[in-house]
């Protein structure tokens, strides 16, 4: 085993930025982050200071309140997003397949929103669902839906969806990407060889163009889901998390534990039972990716 | 077979109502698609096109009764203080989204060459531990990345904006750049070496230019990351005139809550550089894509 990593010591040469830059940022920070979860910290970053806890930070998340609300949050934020990002996503690519007039521009329009900041997507909503001069709340009113204007943020039962909307403003385009490359993947033959048989469009869909797409569907929920469970800007700079906590995610949370109310600790226990959470969505992942390799390999 | 033919008169107009369903149903689904996409950019505009006494009234002027440049202009007046924060800003921006770019660029090309072409100990776990990094959070990095950046003294500066960007950079970067190099035949750089060339002029005359739809896509990718990056430099840095575009723009206009034309113009400028460089460039992001990620 060494002497075979001696043998290959050149190959590592080319790897050997990428890991060393990993390493500063990713793993020192993992393993500060365990310990940290053990301790009690005063606030300030005087962590010299910090005395061993055990296990009271992980206790204290899981008996409290807020943790269930943040993490059910969590849940519809992600599951919400992902699901609905990628439907939209996936229909605009197949309704863009085919060559029509102007089809270039419009998939350029189409994703731009997922070029811009999500700090300038987030103030371009916050201004459309403004309570006093949104345009949403004008139309509503305009049109005799409302009598006044709707607090869509300012409202505990609103604003997670309304966050959900803009959310996925910015990230179908993701999708929609993702599987306009996958759908060039599809063999043209397949397809008229299935409707020389007499296939109608939607059993071309499902019997051959699906298939074919099935690990790109696999990977771009993955990435995904994983994006919006690690998202933290629409939300922050909508709401901050608020009203009464009804838009915190656990990301924001964490946030708010350490930079805000300085209890490096209890936000640091947050972070590795994230962390557990994230592992088990990588595997899926990992198996996603590899499953490519291993089916080629065996063709 | 002969019944496929018997029937297939009497199907074929139904079938292509069938069809034409479909078709104008993904017509519906666009416009829809489109509404959703633009209208919020075209009101950001309008907005921002409007004095702050007309941008607040109720019912909303729908086209502003007396457009006006001024948000823009006070913006990039380096004159007054607004301007030249704004420009500053900007200036940041660029800064540390190109230095970036040039970093991640130099980093992922050799690490997704090995990836793809020597089998080492360790590669496959190595691989899986650079793809893993997008699995996690920043928010999980930033306070032990905050009191690194603190004890190497970076906090403050651009660098260690850099250093962190870097590492979500490379992820995708080096996996679009494998898939890249995989789709190369290795027999065109025997070839080469055969004729003489050493490893490296192989790999800079014969496999760089094949893949620079791959690097432009990854500098693109870098680069609009790097751009609009908020957490790590909304906590790392603090000093005004080190404040990059986000950043800046909030802390800005959390002082001045209701200057929204003001407000929109920022917005619009701050998407301006990303949205022309990916729309100037987009055909070798969705190439690399196909041909990178996706195909194999």
């Amino acid at each position: 085993m060494l002497r075979e990593v001696w043998e290959h010591r050149a190959d590592y040469a080319y790897v050997l930025p990428a890991i060393t830059v990993m390493l500063i940022v990713i793993a020192y920070p993992i393993y500060y982050t365990i310990e940290l979860s053990f301790f009690k910290t005063p606030p300030g970053l005087q962590l010299r200071d910090k005395s061993f806890i055990g296990f009271d930070n992980y206790t204290a998340i899981l008996t409290s309140e807020v943790f269930w609300k943040v993490t059910w949050n969590t849940l519809i934020w992600t599951l919400g997003s992902t699901l609905i990002s990628f439907v939209l996503g996936f229909g605009a690519a197949l309704a863009l397949h085919r060559d029509f007039v102007g089809r270039g521009v419009l998939r350029a329009i189409l994703i731009i929103p997922w070029v811009i900041s999500a700090v300038a997507a987030s103030y371009i909503w916050k201004w459309i669902y403004h309570s006093d001069f949104g345009i949403i709340g004008a139309v509503l009113v305009g049109l005799g839906l409302a009598d006044r204007p709707p607090n869509f943020i300012d409202n505990v039962s609103t604003v997670l969806p309304s966050l959900i909307v803009v959310n996925i403003w910015r990230e179908f385009p993701f999708a929609m990407i993702m599987m306009m490359a996958g759908l060039q993947t599809v063999p043209e033959q397949l397809l008229r060889a299935a409707e020389v048989d007499g296939a109608n469009a939607w059993q071309r869909f499902w019997h051959v163009t699906f298939p074919h797409l099935r690990n790109v569907s696999t990977v771009t929920i993955l990435l995904l889901a994983v994006a919006n469970f690690n998202s933290f800007i629409i939300p922050w700079i909508m709401t901050g998390g608020g009203p009464s906590n009804a838009s915190h995610i656990w990301i924001t949370h964490i946030y708010e534990l350490a930079f805000g109310r300085q209890r490096w600790g209890v936000a640091s226990a947050y972070s590795v039972l994230l962390f557990l959470i994230l592992m088990m969505l990588g595997y899926f992942y990992v198996r996603a990716l590899t499953g490519n390799e291993r089916k080629e390999g065996g063709a | 077979m002969t019944a496929t033919a018997e029937t297939a008169p009497r199907d074929r107009p139904r079938r292509r109502i069938r069809v034409e369903g479909w078709r104008w149903a993904g017509r519906v689904f666009l416009v829809f698609m489109l509404l959703y996409t633009a209208l919020p950019m075209i009101w950001m505009l309008i907005t921002s096109i409007k004095s702050g006494f007309a941008a607040t009234q109720f019912p909303p002027q729908w086209w502003p009764d007396e457009p006006t440049l001024a948000s823009y202009q006070k913006l990039l007046d380096p004159q007054n203080s607004v301007g030249q924060d704004f420009l500053r800003f900007f200036w940041n921006s660029l800064f540390v989204s190109t230095v970036t770019t040039i970093l991640s660029v130099i980093v992922a090309v050799p690490a997704a060459y090995a990836f793809s072409r020597f089998s080492f100990p360790g590669r496959n776990f190595l691989f899986f531990a650079v793809l893993l990094r997008n699995m996690f959070p920043a928010v999980i990095f930033l306070v032990p990345l905050f009191i690194l950046m603190r004890a190497i003294g970076l906090v403050n500066t651009h660098g260690s904006l850099v250093l962190t960007y870097l590492t979500f950079g490379l992820p995708l970067a080096i996996w679009l750049l494998k898939g890249f190099y995989d789709n190369i035949p290795v027999q065109l750089e025997q070839a080469a070496r055969i004729d003489g060339a050493t490893r490296f002029q192989a790999f800079i005359l014969i496999v760089m230019p094949l893949s620079t739809p791959g690097i432009i896509a990854t500098a693109i990718y870098s680069f609009i990351g790097a751009w609009n990056e908020y957490i790590y430099a909304y906590t790392f840095l603090s000093k005004n005139d080190q404040l990059t575009l986000p950043v800046g723009i909030q802390r800005f206009f959390s002082e001045n809550t209701t200057d929204f034309p003001g407000l929109m113009a920022a917005s619009f400028m701050m998407s301006v550089p990303v949205v022309v460089l990916f729309l100037v460039l987009q055909r070798y992001f969705v190439r690399a894509l196909t041909e990178g990620a996706v195909k194999h």
